[in-house]
């Protein structure tokens, strides 16, 4: 059997983007998936008639052909023919406890700053040096998310020294220190939950450029689920002679001398020069690879880490369209809380507490995306998988239903919204839903959590060290540097491309 | 900002990174966990494979046996996989040169999978190469392989009404014999009101055991509907809208119903008389889709040909004959090709595979595909017949040995 330049390991967002940059730049790469479908989290299935989209929220740095983001560029030199459509406003955003309130927001820095004051009254100048220091991030970002190997700091410093500035400190100290109203840092908060960091300990940096980067460039969805980006992707790969593998699972990675040199699937090796993961580290070391071949670095890195959260989620195809039921927002955040801490503290646990919900409806961004009458809604919350350690094969339909319920009646007393009786089709996944598809160690859907030394910049700063544990062996995907989400994963996938690239044209040097 | 400012903001940024080195430093060097709790329930609940064994033989007829199933726990399956009523297991069959796949629903109750057991009741098929082969070869003690629980024909609280009316004919009762055994033994909190047709009074499966289930509930009723007999007590013709709605209960309802294709494309038309919102309807074909002849937008001239269907399966190629009225998975599991699938009714996608070249035709009522898989030229093997010469490229069988 042939040896090939680049074998990838799983075909989730990371692996995929991986896999087809690796052979747009002439490497020979084989693509394994252990599933029949490409894309992990990012697919589709069908119920009755619905097709319903499992994970995608808002593609994060699309933007528009006249001002794309990162990931438009990304899809265009790899030539996907995708039809986005933009998502309308940014969010609503409803406290549903005591001193509640209920904020629809819309895109555009403008008018959102617009609505804040509306809101929040006096929050304007606050909120406007907000927008000019998320700015910066968003730009010191631009330059060095696809090359972040190798980073001249002091010049980004030289460049955008309030993003250095503000870099590391936690999202809410420095919209406390900016004098951001409370009404308004709650308004302002909500995204934490796609990064699952709360607003305490998430760096400014980061969370900063998502809120300033979805108000300001959209948040686009495909027109027929994430499986049409997946494939689209795929399809790439195999244009450039990539072969992918799919109902493929590897049972180790072959390591030699402490190098990795190929893979084991059934009883065969496959060689390659290099090896991409697009599989969490706690995974690979865990389970892939001999207990001594395991690189201490990465084994003590992984044993320092948390696992991310899991999703719990609620599918809804109704047989109303959205104008009869009177829904106007793509996308609905609602708890009784609006501290992110407290939120996400209560993802530790499975009880009644943990009640921030996302709702969407994907017709509001895809007016096509159900037949004509229909709707599509999807709810959902984040567990850590720790959480449902204790659920049983006999009891487990009964607590996802319970928890659907809650969901579901949630949303209508929020919103005044009745959903229940046009219910047509219903889907539950929980964390053993991806523990069971993504084969993710309890079921997580975020990689590791993003402890204050192990966020977007730590992470990005050692991105050479983490890469060099073992020789050959590199990773990609939602445990990446830019920690989970779909455009992260896609960015990792195509750093990490890049990089063994530049590796092997080394070594080609060499010889 | 000054310089020293940023010198000082760059000091700090790097400090993270001393940060990450010491909490990597600090770290244990055990070794990892292997698995967890939330991926052992999905194993538990979604095992790859279940190897069984049959543990008993129950001949009801001639030609209809319940086999009762336990775990080959020397081929590794130590219990059964949970599952909710209505649901299927995908038996994998090795019959002479052919490896096939054929669902049934398991007919006992789930509580019973706690205990490690199973129930299957099987009719044999005149001329039948599965069942023919499952009559003649299972016997107590045969080891048989078989998928986790799938399907979507059960009781969803938040979806379906509180009473359900099923709509069963031939063996596609026995997916509503498992759900009236769980609503007697409390595991399902729903009414079930079952009409039930076959062609003559001894064709009904089970009836002895249904009489024993009826004696437990008020819940379930069950209604035999005979085609060809009119006897005293029994309904007599097809089951129709109007016999619906004279049993069905005058508070909402949603219907199941399973049966073989011809069934289905009746109930079909007779269901849509009651104007029941979308949703209120459900069915599952369980496999039993035949020939796509009779399908009115089926290209005429591609009938009764034998065509030419290229197999490539990762770096192996293998040329077969595929007749037009049987499905590409067929064509290939007569070829003795190794090939997934698990409903054979065009909805679960285990079969998915891409079409390289040629052309075939997907009946819509089985044409369970994804939109972008429509687009980008994939194709479920299950639902799609030949009607051109065809190439395409099928994913190795998951579970088969990969290499031989």
């Amino acid at each position: 059997m042939k040896k090939y330049d680049v074998i990838v390991i799983g075909a989730g967002n990371g692996g995929l983007v991986a896999a087809a940059t690796a052979a747009k730049r002439g490497l020979s790469t084989l693509l394994l998936e252990r599933h029949n479908l490409p894309g992990g989290a990012a697919t589709s299935f069908t119920r009755g008639r619905f097709e319903f989209e499992p994970s995608l929220h808002e593609l994060a740095n699309y933007g528009t052909p006249e001002m794309p983001g990162s990931v438009r560029q990304l899809f265009d030199w790899l030539g996907l023919h995708v039809k986005f459509h933009e998502a309308p406003g940014a969010y609503r955003v409803i406290k549903s406890g005591p001193d509640g309130f209920d904020a629809v927001m819309p895109t555009g820095q403008e008018a959102f700053i617009n609505k804040l004051e509306e809101l929040v009254p006096g929050s304007r100048e606050s909120v406007t040096k907000f927008f000019d220091l998320g700015m910066e991030s968003l730009m010191a970002f631009a330059e060095f998310q696809a090359k972040p190997n190798n980073i001249d700091w002091h010049a980004i410093g030289e460049k955008y020294p309030h993003f250095i500035h503000y870099a590391k400190r936690p999202y809410k100290e420095v919209l406390d220190e900016l004098n951001v109203p409370q009404k308004a840092q709650d308004i302002m908060m909500a995204y934490w939950c796609y990064i699952g960091v709360p607003g305490d300990d998430f760096e400014f940096a980061y969370m900063g450029m998502m809120l300033v980067a979805y108000v300001v460039m959209g948040a686009y969805v495909p027109t027929t689920r994430s499986h049409e980006i997946s494939t689209a992707i795929l399809q790439t790969l195999l244009d450039n002679h990539g072969d992918a593998w799919f109902n493929t699972e590897v049972n180790r990675i072959v390591v030699e001398n402490g190098k990795a040199v190929g893979v084991q699937i059934g009883n065969e090796t496959i060689y390659g020069r290099e090896i991409i993961a697009d599989v969490i580290p706690t995974t690979v070391y865990g389970k892939m690879m001999r207990a001594s071949d395991v690189p201490e670095r990465g084994l003590k890195l992984a044993n320092a880490r948390t696992l991310g959260t899991s999703g719990f989620l609620v599918y809804l195809g109704l047989n109303k369209s959205p104008e009869e039921l009177g829904i106007k927002d793509y996308s609905v955040f609602i708890s009784k809380t609006a501290d992110s801490s407290e939120q996400f503290s209560a993802t530790k646990e499975r009880n009644k507490q943990n009640d921030f919900t996302i709702m969407n409806c994907l017709n509001l961004a895809d007016p096509g995306c159900s037949p004509a009458g229909t709707s599509v809604l999807y709810a959902t919350k984040l567990y850590f998988g720790s959480s449902w350690d204790d659920v049983q094969p006999e009891n487990y339909a009964k607590v996802k239903d319970e928890i659907a319920q809650q969901v579901i009646d949630q949303y209508e007393s929020a919103t005044g919204v009745k959903i229940r009786d046009a219910v047509e089709e219903i889907e539950i996944a929980t964390p053993e839903t991806f523990a069971r598809y993504l084969r993710s160690p309890e079921g997580e859907i975020y990689g590791y959590y993003g402890h204050p030394w192990d966020q977007m910049l730590a992470r990005t700063m050692a991105i050479n060290e983490d890469d060099q544990q073992m020789p050959h062996l590199h990773f990609c995907g939602g445990s990446g540097f830019l920690m989970d989400g779909y455009s992260s994963a896609y960015q990792s996938g195509f750093v990490t491309a890049n990089m063994v690239a530049e590796q092997l044209a080394k070594q080609e040097v060499t010889k | 900002m000054s310089d020293l400012t940023l010198q000082q903001d760059l000091q700090g940024l790097k400090s993270l990174k001393n940060e990450r080195n010491a909490a990597i430093d600090a770290a244990s060097t055990r070794p990892l966990p292997k698995t967890f709790p939330v991926n052992e329930l999905a194993s538990k609940l979604h095992p790859e494979s279940q190897f069984l064994k049959i543990k008993q033989v129950i001949k009801h007829s001639a030609d209809e046996r319940s086999f009762v199933l336990e775990p080959d726990t020397e081929k590794g399956t130590q219990h059964l996989a949970y599952f909710r009523a209505g649901q299927y297991i995908s038996f994998r069959l090795k019959i002479g040169n052919s490896y096939v796949t054929r669902p049934y629903a398991i007919r006992s109750a789930p509580a019973d999978a706690l205990k490690d057991q199973y129930i299957i009741t099987i009719k044999r098929v005149k001329n039948g190469f599965v069942t023919s082969f499952i009559f003649d070869n299972w016997a107590v003690g045969t080891p048989v392989e078989a998928s986790a629980p799938a399907g979507n024909l059960y009781f969803e609280p938040l979806r379906d009404q509180k009473n359900i009316v099923g709509l069963a004919g031939g063996s596609g009762i026995t997916p509503f014999y498992s759900l009236a055994s769980a609503i007697a033994d409390g595991t399902e909190h729903v009414k079930l009101t079952i009409l039930y047709g076959s062609r003559q009074h001894d064709h009904i499966l089970l009836a002895p055991e249904f009489s024993k289930i009826l004696s437990k509930t008020n819940d379930v009723k069950l209604i035999n509907v005979l085609s060809d007999d009119d006897i005293d007590g029994f309904e007599h013709g097809f089951i129709t809208a109007e016999l619906i709605q004279k049993y069905a209960p005058k508070t909402p309802y949603s219907i199941f119903i399973c049966g073989p294709e011809a069934m289905y494309e009746f109930m079909d038309k007779e269901v849509k008389k009651l104007n029941l919102p979308a949703g209120r309807i459900r069915h599952e074909l369980s496999g039993n889709y035949g020939s796509p002849y009779h399908e009115t937008d089926y290209p005429a001239d591609s009938r009764d040909k034998v065509y030419q269907l290229t197999v490539k399966t990762r770096d192996h190629e293998q040329i077969i004959s595929a007749q037009s009225n049987e499905s590409i998975l067929v064509a290939m599991e007569r070829a003795g090709i190794t090939a997934p699938s698990l409903c054979r009714s065009g909805e679960c996608g285990v079969c998915r595979s891409r079409l390289i070249s040629g052309k075939v035709f997907s009946p819509e009522i089985i044409d369970g595909r994804r939109v972008a898989d429509s687009e980008y030229g994939y194709i479920h093997t299950c639902a799609s017949f030949p009607i051109s010469d065809v190439s395409i490229e099928v994913p190795v069988h998951d579970l088969a040995d990969q290499f031989g």
